[in-house]
């Protein structure tokens, strides 16, 4: 932790301290200095295709190119200070033509898109650390499987006995167990859903006898634990669809912005 | 098992490790029951039988015997054939998020290149897409459009972009043979902004010349100043582009003896003609602080008092003011009568020849006004002014003199009475507010020469100006001397344009850069 703290110090400060000397540069030279777009252009495409390649850095582990988690801190410092290159780049000025309006847009996408990320990989891990339990995200879906296969033996196996329960399991638990539930109420830390379940199959078990009540009780154990699934694959699902926007506009972004410095250099005042 | 801890399921093997780093998935994996094979690179089950029968030939023997390569060897053993006897149901394997993610970045590749091959290959579109704002209205106009056909330009963005028509290929090609090019950094970091391009002859198909404002200006570029693409109105000049010049000292070293000027507030010398002491050259006298603070001038007809306005008219445009003239701003009291018995008779103005010849017609001048007021013995009238005059002025000769010459402010000169004879004014004689010399043809009266614009090429607009009083600026109650040039000092303009008084104050407010404008012509 005292590790995190002391990158984090660094970061910001370093990008404090850059952001302010980017400002101080742009004062100095955005009136003055010929062809100041061009040059903040490249800058902004420079830092651009760092951020970019940290994608590909990620593909290659074998490469000495540095760990990821120093990759991963330049790509979030390097990242807010592109913001601000971006800014530098269009003079504080909001952007004009359909072109550049698009450009901008993807932009401003894949800037929202990564401090969203930012935000979810800081929230998330420690709502799942919180809530206990280590499943990785690809074991989920046999662990589901198993659940749904212990449920099912419990409540319509050769040893079940209840009508009861079995109607209650197929009315009711079958469709809870055949796939993943709730994604949206574990994203917002409610319970309900899975609290209304269980308070169902408590008021089953009040009035069950007793063969009954140790199945249900099973049962309970096993929606409890399915619920666990849910909320893992809720959470760590949506660690992973941010980069479904992330890195798709990425590239998106970077196509539009080498049209954007051809049709730039076609259309400038030194064109042949 | 702990319910808050669904990885310790005994049912499921650690080991059995899901590699999310692969594209695809053995579609049974979810059944927690993945083959041992799994998919291949492309998503192909691999699944075949439980093993691969090993052959094995014993020395003597010609076939061989297949044996099961299974750790525990299962019952049935491999076929004759060497196939393993138990084969696997094949499944369809699952692509990974990893996958879905390349999917979704192919797709969002693809998306981009289409909706810029499609913006930028199909010509309707190519302009809106790339235009990077609206253009000014004059370069957006249908009479643009066909002046640039007349002059052979292109349709278009091509009317002043040489890859203006140009597809995704032709951009790319026109890019790569820019000056500076792409890679050139040196080049962008070193090229003068306002060097002239490639662009300027388009701009010169149409404008004729540049006409800069000093001929040994430097030769910029037109887009330095003229900035498209900002709207309907193009942007004016900012004072960072006559800094290029204005603040260089050795460009302005090179073409004149004009100090640095990096802006009107800071360092923008005091005007010529109070820093240089000009004068007016006029030889027409006139004293602005009598004619406005003295009680010896008239009221104006109803009572008025003469203020600047009554002399001082704006002209149709409300930018500056109509020349003082001689019958509508003077005769009101000047009314140039030169007997103070008949006010009803006045000299003429404006003519040396015309008041001489009235001067000498004056028997028949009386005989005009006796005839007019209808005076019973025309001829006893005429005789009698004559006479009042030859007494005053001795004879005609001396009359004459008088008229010319006389400056004298004290005397019966001074007994004449206005136009409307409510109040008096003095006519002493032309000389009195002419320069007037005696000439071997008689008096010559000096043309008085009122200069109109003392910065011809300073733009200003009065009209823009009425919220302010006259004498805030001119300050015209001190000047007794034609010569005072009675306009106002920097300072003065400094206490609204600058930024204390918050009002423009960019060198376009008052300096044209094109001197004339460039005009615009068909070839």
């Amino acid at each position: 932790m005292r590790r995190f703290r002391r990158q984090h110090l660094l970061g910001t400060t370093a990008l404090i301290v850059a952001a302010i000397a980017a400002l101080l540069l742009h004062r100095a030279f955005h009136r003055t200095l010929p062809d100041y777009a061009f040059v903040t252009g490249w800058i902004l495409f420079a830092a651009m295709l760092v951020l970019a390649v940290y994608n590909a850095r990620k593909k290659l582990p074998f490469l000495p190119l540095g760990n990821s988690e120093s990759w991963l801190q330049i790509h979030i410092y390097l990242g807010f200070f592109t913001v601000l290159l971006f800014f530098i780049h269009l003079n504080f000025r909001l952007p004009r033509g359909w072109l550049d309006i698009s450009l901008a847009s993807l932009f401003a996408l894949v800037a929202a898109s990564g401090v969203a990320g930012l935000f979810l990989s800081r929230i998330l891990p420690r709502r799942l650390s919180t809530r206990g339990g280590e499943v990785i995200h690809e074991q989920i879906a046999p662990l589901r499987h198993v659940l749904k296969t212990e449920s099912e033996m419990i409540a319509l196996g050769p040893a079940a006995s209840s009508p009861a329960v079995a109607e209650f399991y197929t009315r009711r638990l079958a469709p809870f167990f055949a796939g993943p539930k709730n994604a949206w109420a574990h994203l917002f830390e409610s319970r309900r859903p899975v609290h209304s379940l269980l308070a169902e199959l408590e008021d089953l078990r009040r009035t069950g006898s007793e063969a009954e009540r140790g199945a249900l009780e099973k049962l309970a154990d096993l929606v409890r634990r399915k619920d666990g699934l849910d909320y893992h694959r809720a959470l760590q699902l949506t660690l992973k669809l941010w980069l479904f926007i992330h890195v798709p506009l990425t590239y998106a972004l970077l196509i539009f912005t080498l049209a954007h410095i051809a049709i730039v250099f076609a259309f400038s005042g030194g064109a042949q | 098992m702990n319910p808050a801890n669904p990885g310790d399921n005994p049912a499921f093997e650690p080991g059995n490790y899901a590699r999310p780093n692969q594209n695809w998935t053995c579609g049974r994996a979810t059944e927690g029951q993945p083959c041992r094979a799994g998919p291949d690179a492309k998503g192909r089950c691999g699944a075949k039988a439980e093993c691969r029968p090993r052959l094995e030939i014993k020395p003597g023997q010609t076939k061989g015997r297949w044996h099961c390569t299974r750790p525990e060897a299962c019952e049935s053993g491999p076929l004759p054939d060497g196939r393993c006897s138990r084969p696997v149901a094949r499944c369809s394997p699952v692509p990974t998020l990893r996958l879905w993610r390349a999917r979704a970045s192919l797709a969002a590749v693809a998306a981009a290149c289409a909706a810029l091959l499609i913006c930028l290959g199909v010509p309707p579109w190519r302009g809106r897409f790339i235009s990077p704002g609206q253009l000014s209205q004059p370069h957006s106009s249908a009479a643009f459009a066909a002046l640039a056909s007349t002059n052979h330009l292109g349709g278009g963005c091509a009317a002043c972009h040489v890859a203006g028509n140009s597809g995704p290929r032709g951009l790319m090609a026109r890019a790569a043979r820019a000056r500076p090019g792409m890679g050139d950094f040196h080049g962008l970091l070193t090229a003068s902004a306002a060097a002239p391009t490639r662009m300027d002859a388009a701009c010169l198909e149409c404008h004729a010349g540049k006409n800069f404002h000093h001929p040994a200006a430097p030769a910029i570029s037109c887009v330095f100043c003229h900035k498209e693409h900002h709207g309907a109105a193009m942007a004016a000049a900012t004072d960072a582009q006559c800094d290029f010049c204005h603040g260089n000292a050795a460009t302005m070293s090179a073409v004149s003896a004009m100090p640095r000027i990096h802006h009107f507030a800071t360092d923008h010398p005091e005007f010529r003609f109070i820093a240089e002491k000009w004068r007016d050259p006029d030889t027409l006298q006139f004293n602005h602080q009598l004619h406005l603070t003295s009680d010896s001038i008239p009221k104006l007809p109803g009572g008025r008092k003469l203020d600047c306005a009554f002399c001082h008219q704006p002209d149709a445009s409300g930018a500056f003011m109509r020349p003082v003239n001689f019958e509508r701003n003077c005769r009101v009291c000047h009314s140039l009568q030169f007997d103070p018995q008949t006010p009803e008779l006045a000299l003429p103005h404006g003519s040396v020849r015309f008041v001489t010849a009235f001067l000498h017609s004056l028997p028949a001048q009386y005989a005009r006004l006796a005839k007019r007021e209808g005076a019973a013995d025309s001829d006893a009238f005429v005789q009698h002014k004559l006479a009042a005059l030859r007494s005053q002025f001795g004879s005609g000769a001396e009359l004459e003199r008088r008229v010319f010459f006389s400056t004298a402010t004290v005397g019966p000169e001074e007994q004449i009475g206005t136009l409307s004879g409510a109040t008096r004014a003095v006519f002493p004689g032309c000389a009195y507010c002419h320069e007037v010399k005696a000439g071997p043809e008689g008096p010559e009266v000096t043309k008085p020469l009122m200069r109109e614009r003392w910065l011809p090429d300073a733009k200003f607009s009065h009209a823009s100006h009425a919220g302010i009083a006259c004498a805030r600026c001119h300050d015209a109650v001190e000047s007794r001397d034609t010569a005072d040039i009675i306009l106002p000092p920097r300072e003065t303009c400094l206490e609204c344009h600058s930024p204390r008084g918050g009002v423009a104050h960019s060198c376009v407010e008052c300096h044209n850069y094109h001197n004339p404008a460039p005009t615009v012509a068909a070839r």
